[in-house]
């Protein structure tokens, strides 16, 4: 096991090298910063003057060198736009998205374990279909919609919760619900169809021989056993959401990674875009290690190789 | 069994609900204070970048910071320059500038203001070419200190625009002591400045929140917290302002002005902003818009006014000039005015032998819907027009690079409220490549007015250039934009051209 870990946390390092190169190459071709910078009357002049101050007139190559000398050591660069250091303003981020990210996950799983186990042994009835309904639904609405439908319904028109903003508990519940519901959908599908391949299982079929009670055997026996793809999706998806929440930051006006990385997009802001990248990189590669680990403990079947 | 189920399932609500509550108590209750009359929330769509006035430049963060910095000179409802941190100024030659400082004016941290801190702030900004406002202050060589509260500013020539540079966000007067000591990263945490509200707490991406400063030299500030908050989706803003959360909404979707003006306690107020929409031909020689009627034909093929009534909602002002009123320079004949005429941009059009003519449009997608009606009109005249629509940062690297084709279309802003500003890109060197516009008169006015220090005849030159590029049409103004913002009924606000949200300014119904 320890083996395994650290053989694949080497694995870690040429990929990061490959992201930060992509990275950089696409910042430096997709638009010129200085242009956003600076009011539409500049001068050439003017644009030429600030190129040079930001060193932006170096070959890429030089750049590139540059760049990733000062990234070994923790710097990603200044941020055009806050005039600070890019990787303190991302770390800054996290908590936000984190909690956004946990929130909605729980949701999620509140949703989608007990719908899912009851769509399994339900199968083929009215509720079977009703569940399936709903998480279709739920998989199909879009995130920026169905998070404008809520605040108009929970905020506008009962006044119960606050529009937008991050803050207590209240801020956080149409958020998360915004985002965890897609994914309770397609958490509920998975639930459902793992649950039904291990409810015909012999040795399912040897415990109700043996007389136990459907509720033991369900929880006992089965869901234990059908949590494996459910663990593999959670860890998929959380480390997703914490840099993937762009659309649904952007509706409720939530200050997480994901709008400060569509800012820094929009506004070339190289720095930002880098670093935020790069932890995103980061916080999906040690994502799937954990999740790895996690349903390797899980399901003893499963070896290192 | 089922009933056991579900205990469970609710059982496990509860213990997430408990967790869910943990997370999330700890934070102070939000700010948004509907209630309380004495806190004014204002949602916009951008945050500010920084507290460093120096190293800004967009206009929402300029709105936020003039109620931090303040500036030596600045410009009251109507662009008239006012006193601030000078009391007085005179014009000692044509390129040194006296300015009195006011006495008895503190920083936010206790530091007195003093011609310290004008020199320190000038020559930061004049000198530093990496911010963002340098290029509105390069023109500065130095500040002299004459005494504590005298100073000379000298600049490289004579610069009529001196008051207009002095009286924007470039020139907010940062505390030399604070930031002598500290360093810039430390003021930038901690902000202090003269004006009459003090930095609280700054969330990126959510709030900025200042506080009254008691100690303020002028009028006592009217609001005991004010709270800009940082709202990007605008049904998002219209939606806090609908629930109360926000006193004032910027940015105001045309579609969502009926919405909320019928609401009851709720208003849409306008004003029209600097921005001026136009599309910038490019004459160089092969291309159809050098040819004068081409031009002309494309003017007359547009219906401004139809454009402003449809699709912005109603919020523009149709005008052939891009100088709009209180810029120094406007002149009024050109403004409120509109060419249309399909018939006869057919004729120009026919005349000029290029019919069928392809005209080659690009647009940044913020003005998406603006430049596919023109493109639609310019067909409807003859042309064949192909529109390209690219994201803001890919049409700032074609914009910088000067490579658009025949037209291009840009919402223009001016935050000098000078001519100047407008028309330095049709000087025969900045139109190289872009416009290649080159008509030695216009030239000369222009040159001439860049360094012309008397202003009558300085007006009368841009009056002039005006008049001949409303003929020459190197650009085709479509129309002056507006500012459409919700306001609760609870607060007066009249919206100012320049979008600065001065907090004392916007008054408290209920006193």
């Amino acid at each position: 096991m320890k083996g395994y870990i650290i053989k694949s946390l080497l694995q870690v390092i040429p990929v990061l090298l490959l992201v930060s190169l992509i990275v950089f190459i696409l910042v430096r071709v997709t638009g010129d910063p200085v242009a956003l910078m600076l009011p539409e009357t500049a001068t050439a002049e003017d644009r030429a003057v600030l190129t040079e101050a930001l060193g932006l007139d170096q070959p890429l190559y030089k750049q590139y060198i540059t760049f990733l000398g000062s990234a070994l050591q923790g710097d990603f660069g200044t941020s055009f736009r806050y005039g600070e250091s890019a990787l303190p303003l991302v770390l800054e981020r996290l908590p936000a998205s984190f909690e956004l990210a946990v929130a909605a996950m729980i949701f999620a799983i509140i949703m989608a374990i007990p719908l899912g186990i009851l769509s399994a042994v339900k199968r083929n009835t009215f509720t079977d279909l009703l569940i399936s309904g709903i998480s279709v639904i739920g998989k199909a609405m879009p995130n920026f919609w169905m998070g404008i439908m809520l605040i108009l319904f929970f905020s506008v028109m009962l006044g119960a919760l606050p529009v937008s903003g991050r803050g207590g508990i209240e801020h956080l519940l149409l958020p998360a619900f915004t985002l965890g519901i897609g994914i309770g959908a397609q958490m509920t599908r998975l639930v459902r169809s793992s649950m039904l391949e291990i409810l015909n299982q012999d040795y399912i079929l040897t415990a109700k021989s043996k007389g136990l009670r459907p509720f033991i055997i369900i929880m006992k026996h089965a869901f234990r056993n059908g949590l494996i793809p459910v663990v593999t999706i959670v860890g998929l998806q959380f480390t997703s959401l914490i840099g993937g929440t762009l659309i649904t930051e952007t509706v409720f006006a939530w200050p997480g990674l994901g709008q400060l990385l569509v800012t820094a997009v929009n506004t070339h802001d190289m720095a930002i875009v880098q670093a935020s990248v790069f932890v995103i990189a980061l916080i999906v590669i040690i994502g799937n290690l954990l999740t790895d680990i996690s349903y390797r403990l899980l399901d003893p079947r499963i070896r290192y190789s | 069994m089922k009933t056991k189920s579900w205990i469970t399932s609710g059982l496990l609500l509860l213990v997430v609900a408990i967790v869910l509550a943990g997370c999330g108590s700890s934070k102070e209750s939000s700010t948004d204070s509907a209630t309380n009359s004495k806190t004014l929330t204002i949602g916009n769509a951008t945050d500010i970048e920084s507290f460093d006035p120096h190293n800004n430049n967009n206009t929402s963060s300029e709105a936020v910071l003039v109620n931090m910095f303040d500036y030596l000179v600045k410009n009251d409802n109507e662009q008239k320059k006012v006193p601030v941190l000078a009391t007085s100024w005179e014009q000692v030659n044509d390129t040194t500038w006296r300015f009195k400082l006011r006495e008895g004016v503190t920083f936010h941290n206790g530091d007195p203001f003093t011609a310290a801190d004008v020199k320190y702030t000038i020559d930061r900004v004049a000198k530093d070419s990496a911010l963002k406002q340098n290029s509105y202050f390069k023109s500065i060589k130095e500040v002299k200190v004459v005494d504590d509260y005298t100073i000379d500013m000298i600049t490289d020539g004579p610069d009529p625009l001196l008051l207009n540079r002095l009286s924007k966000m470039g020139a907010g007067i940062l505390p030399s002591k604070y930031i002598k000591e500290k360093g810039i990263d430390a003021f930038l945490k901690s902000p202090v400045g003269t004006g009459p509200y003090k930095f609280s707490k700054w969330t990126k991406d959510d709030r900025v929140e200042l506080v009254k400063n008691d100690k303020y030299f002028g009028e006592a500030p009217k609001w005991d917290t004010v709270v800009f908050r940082s709202i990007p989706e605008a049904s998002t803003r219209v939606s806090e302002l609908l629930a109360g959360g926000i006193d004032i909404a910027s940015g105001i979707p045309s579609t969502d002005v009926e919405r909320i003006q019928s609401e009851e306690g709720k208003q849409i107020v306008k004003a029209p902003i600097q921005r001026v929409l136009q599309l910038i031909l490019r004459e160089t020689e092969g291309t159809v818009t050098a040819d004068p009627k081409v031009r002309e034909a494309i003017d007359f093929a547009i219906d401004k006014q139809g454009i402003v009534d449809s699709i912005a909602g109603g919020a523009g002002i149709v005008t052939r000039t891009s100088v709009t009123p209180g810029n120094f320079g406007a002149d009024p004949s050109l403004y409120k005015q509109t060419l249309y005429d399909p018939a006869k941009a057919k004729q120009l059009l026919q005349e000029s032998g290029h019919a069928g003519a392809e005209l080659n449009m690009t647009v940044s997608s913020q003005y998406k819907e603006y430049a596919e009606v023109v493109a639609a009109m310019l067909n409807e005249a003859g042309f064949k027009a192909n529109l390209e629509v690219l994201e803001p940062s890919a049409f700032s690297e074609r914009y910088s690079s000067k490579s658009f084709k025949e037209i291009f279309m840009i919402g223009i802003g001016n935050s000098l409220f000078d001519a100047s500003n407008n028309y330095n890109r049709y000087l025969k060197t900045e139109a190289a490549g872009e416009t290649d516009y080159n008509n030695p008169k216009v030239e000369k006015l222009l040159q001439d007015a860049l360094v012309n220090m008397d202003p009558a005849s300085r007006e009368k030159q841009y009056q002039e250039v005006q008049q001949i590029l409303a003929e020459d049409r190197p650009a085709v103004y479509l129309f002056q934009m507006e500012g459409i913002y919700g306001a609760d009924n609870r607060v007066k606000f009249t919206p100012r051209s320049d979008e600065m949200f001065y907090a004392d300014d916007i008054t408290s119904v209920n006193g």
